[in-house]
């Protein structure tokens, strides 16, 4: 019987383990956050996040770093500068204040930024960039 | 309720506090203040300080525990460190090296 009941703790935890890899409401983490997988942020994380994934930012969620990801989706509060070397996309419910590089941004309306963007674009010849 | 879960590839050097379930398959290096139940799987590293409610350790830790129930270490689990709760359970198989503190 105890067998049984332990080798149905180990599933239930296993299929945890199937899903992205979530920091629910309750939590708060302060410090450097790196990993390989996609992270869902529904709480609140403070520092510097570096990730080669996805990373989303829900609506409950408060984040206060500086990030280097490949694609980020924001829904919540986002303070920080961001790094993508994908995409990332500011949603209707969310508000962002940092300057932004990537190669694609997307900024839905609704949406609140403060910041500059920076897309690597190839300016036309003869534009001057003003200083 | 939704439980936190660390993956395992995820790295987190500092500070994680709150009062929900945690699921560590990562990394964590600092502190960990906890109200409710941590969970360190196997695979899970955990170098800090670990202040909750209960621990189950099926991983890796090293640190000291203050637990306000329970510490379990598991059979694969493995702890360096010391452990003060009410009720501490030690599984065969498990690795264990610290002092014990139950208030008796």
């Amino acid at each position: 019987m105890a067998l049984g009941s332990l080798r149905l703790m180990k599933e239930k935890t296993s299929m945890a383990a199937g899903g992205p890899c979530i920091i629910g409401k309750q939590i708060t983490i302060r410090g450097n956050l790196t990993g390989s997988e996609d992270l869902v942020v529904e709480g609140r994380i403070e520092g510097t996040i570096t990730l080669r994934n996805h990373l989303t930012i829900e609506e409950s969620g408060v984040v206060e770093a500086d990030i280097d990801v490949a694609d980020l989706t924001v829904n919540g509060e986002l303070r920080g500068d961001i790094t993508a070397s994908q995409s990332v996309s500011i949603n209707a419910s969310a508000k962002v204040v940092g300057n932004i590089r990537a190669p694609r941004i997307i900024i839905e309306d609704g949406a609140r930024f403060k910041g500059s963007i920076e897309m690597d674009v190839a300016l036309p010849e003869g534009v001057v960039v003003p200083r | 309720m939704a439980n936190t879960v660390i993956g395992s590839s995820i790295v987190i050097d500092g500070e994680i506090s709150g009062d929900e379930d945690l699921i560590i398959q990562g990394t964590v290096k600092g502190k960990i203040q906890l109200k409710e139940n941590l969970f360190v799987e196997n695979g899970g590293v955990v170098e800090a300080d670990i202040e909750t409610q209960t621990v189950t350790i099926s991983g890796q830790v090293t640190g000291n525990i203050r637990a306000s129930d329970k510490v379990e270490i598991r059979a694969d689990g493995k702890m360096v460190g010391d452990i003060k709760a009410p009720r501490i359970l030690i599984a065969d198989g498990a690795t264990f090296k610290g002092n014990v503190d139950m208030d008796v």
